[in-house]
């Protein structure tokens, strides 16, 4: 048996590929999503595939001929060296839960599973370890929000005040994912400059544990609804897990009229997080009859439009966006 | 020595085990074998005295075992021992004792 680097972009090797994912019932999705695929070969029959996008397993498919054998240690033992060898150790793989014990038989551990699928994680990290290195606070009654803030607008000010108000304390955990105009560092500096005078407001990265490329890649590729659906289940569990751990009884999210993705989030989340966590849908914030929304202000600064930006974010993000509006721009145009 | 990145070695092929070493404090290790109840204690004892040659005290330890030997245990830990602190170069023969 060989096992090699498979190039998707040449036909011979997609309509194996294709072929292959297929019969074993598994949904193309989009080629975006893939950062490498590799083959196992019986002679010139393509009989197991992986692939991985960053450091998430998929589309690993066996030819039922060869299932049950060595051939599922060998395809996922190559690909976690494959990562090793770019120092990648910590793997996640999303399965369908009836492979959970599969994976788990490899050293996986699961974090979090829904009625759809399983995710397990393994390697040189766990969300046990990311739980145990947040910050924890005391008080009956601690609630989160979880947001991207790309950038930080005086709609996630208002979430953030209205949680304040109601709760002893508030984490707020901001998207850790790079895939955004606003860089990580930015996104997480703006959100504590604009809440800096809320004393009960802790701010915090949600690593790959929170709407992530892992836990919910549809917050960042185009997908399905079914697909977003079972994501955002799974995410949601994913927050559970993490929020019951910190005794986090009530999230705090905005009510979303445009976006078709978030409204799905929205309603995961209350089916899943009840009946520990309560889901508080906030209004959004208006100005002169308009819905305050990072998309707006992203529009405005393509147009240096200031005055615009200037309506709908605090003076911190604010002024931050006017130092930095050249490279902002230039981002933009480089297609960010 | 100290452990200066995280390290793999070894596959999860079946007489083989995967070692992956991390930084932590003293020593850890996570055992997932399916003859943990026979060999849990062994191969545990392979790793802390092998560990304890190199001078490692703080290292957090993730053993995958597939049924492997005790020589392959400790064939494996030497390659991610010298992957995390990178003596690769450095061979460390009097461990082999």
């Amino acid at each position: 048996m060989d096992t090699i680097k498979m190039d998707l972009s040449d036909p011979y090797y997609y309509q194996q590929w294709k072929k292959l994912i297929e019969n074993e019932g598994l949904y193309i999705e989009n080629l975006d999503d893939i950062t490498e695929t590799i083959g196992i070969y019986d002679e010139d029959k393509l009989i197991a595939t992986g692939s991985y996008f960053n450091n998430v397993l998929k589309y690993l498919a066996i030819d039922q001929e060869y299932q049950g054998g060595n051939v599922f240690n060998k395809l996922v033992s190559y690909l976690i060296s494959n990562l090793a060898s770019q120092n990648i150790f910590h793997v996640f793989v999303f399965t369908k839960t009836q492979y959970q014990s599969s994976f788990e038989y490899l050293g996986f551990k699961m974090v979090a599973k829904s009625r759809f699928s399983t995710l397990l994680e393994t390697g040189d990290y766990s969300i046990d370890q990311y739980i145990s290195e947040l910050p924890k606070v005391s008080g009956n009654n601690i609630s989160a929000i979880v947001m991207n803030a790309n950038p930080f607008t005086l709609g996630h000010r208002y979430l953030v005040e209205e949680a304040a108000k109601q709760s002893d304390m508030v984490y707020v955990f901001v998207v850790s994912q790079n895939a955004s105009l606003f860089k990580t560092s930015e996104r997480v500096e703006l959100v504590k400059a604009g809440t800096k005078d809320l004393k009960n407001v802790v701010v915090i990265t949600g690593g790959d544990y929170m709407v992530s490329f892992v836990t919910f890649p549809s917050y960042f590729i185009k997908s399905r609804s079914d697909v977003v659906t079972y994501q955002t289940e799974l995410d949601a569990q994913v927050f559970k897990r993490i929020a019951k751990s910190l005794n986090i009884t009530k999230r705090f999210v905005g009510e979303e009229p445009y976006s078709p993705t978030t409204e799905i989030y929205n309603q995961s989340l209350k089916k899943i997080l009840a009946p520990e966590i309560v889901l508080e849908v906030l209004k959004r914030k208006e100005i002169d009859d308009d819905i305050i929304s990072a998309t707006k202000v992203r529009q405005a600064i393509a147009e240096a439009d200031l005055e615009t930006i200037g309506k709908y974010v605090p003076k911190t993000t604010f002024d931050f966006i006017k130092m930095n509006l050249k490279d902002l721009l230039r981002r933009i145009n480089n297609g960010n | 020595m100290e452990i200066k990145h995280t390290a793999l070695a070894g596959t999860l092929e079946s007489s083989d085990v995967q070692i992956t070493l991390s930084e932590g404090k003293g020593i850890s290790i996570d055992l997932d074998s399916q003859v943990e109840k026979q060999f849990g204690k062994q191969i545990k004892k392979v790793v802390t005295d092998l560990l304890a040659k190199y001078d490692i005290s703080d290292v957090k330890v993730h053993v995958v075992d597939k049924g492997a030997l005790d020589c392959t245990i400790k064939a494996r830990l030497i390659a991610a021992i010298q992957r995390a602190t990178d003596t690769q170069n450095e061979q460390n023969w009097g461990v082999l004792g």
